[in-house]
């Protein structure tokens, strides 16, 4: 079973400007629970294109945030238009304070940098990631496929497929 | 996005569960291309017709899935508590 085991890393200047190492424990609570991936168009979709002579973009990196709260993946929308994903459907997401906004959905691949498996994301939801610095959230429907150890004493997290 | 895919899936929605409840229709402008068992034979042939341009693929079902991400709905991404670490 492909398993990815990190400790989350960071430094911090103190206010004399020396350069520190944060404490994996309040990295991982501060940032939460990230891993590096590659996402690309769903596989399925792209043997077709290709069968057809079509050339894909190639897939975008970076951070995504594990989210254990949310019932669907999504991708930065910018980076959904960047690789060029074709909308497949509109879904209401639920909002606290007004009435649900509807939001594109994408069908993506989703590669965790380190494991050597990928997972098809068929209904990830487009929404504005990268101011936060994030590519993606990893939603419940690609969780439902992993084991996740979250280990807030020592920063550290433990991903298996 | 899709305004007239979806408008057309609501006005077809009764008929459709009737005829094919449960299953996955493919839908372009006003037009029921195909009806699939799943969601990828649904994606793979709405691919091969129209390469990366949009077009519609949902479920036949009597409600509208309503997705919770309360990261984002809340306003809670990357929040950060007020009481230093």
């Amino acid at each position: 079973m492909p398993i990815l085991h990190t400790q989350l890393r960071a430094q911090a200047k103190t206010p004399q400007g020396q350069v520190v190492e944060v404490p994996p424990a309040v990295v991982l609570q501060r940032q939460g629970p990230c891993v590096q991936v590659s996402i690309g168009l769903a596989q399925s979709i792209a043997n077709q294109l290709l069968q057809q002579g079509k050339t894909l973009p190639k897939p975008v990196s970076g951070v995504a945030l594990i989210d254990t709260g949310a019932t669907s993946t999504c991708i930065d929308d910018a980076a959904a238009k960047e690789l060029q994903l074709p909308v497949v459907n509109v879904v209401n997401v639920a909002s606290a304070s007004h009435a649900s906004t509807p939001q594109n959905v994408y069908p993506i691949q989703v590669e965790v940098v380190g494991l050597p498996i990928s997972i098809e994301a068929p209904n990830a939801i487009g929404a504005a990631l990268a101011p936060q610095g994030l590519l993606a959230l990893i939603g419940r429907d690609v969780l439902q496929h992993c084991t996740l150890f979250y280990n807030g004493i020592t920063g550290e997290i433990t991903l298996s497929i | 996005m899709l305004d007239k895919e979806r408008k057309y899936f609501e006005a077809h929605r009764a008929e459709w569960l009737k005829t094919h409840p449960s299953k996955f229709v493919l839908v372009k402008d006003e037009e029921l291309i195909g009806v699939f068992e799943t969601q990828q034979e649904a994606l793979v042939e709405g691919a091969r017709r129209f390469g990366t341009d949009s077009f519609l693929v949902r479920q036949v079902e009597e409600s509208e899935q309503i997705v919770y991400i309360p990261a984002l709905t809340l306003g809670i991404l990357r929040a950060d508590s007020a009481h230093p670490a």
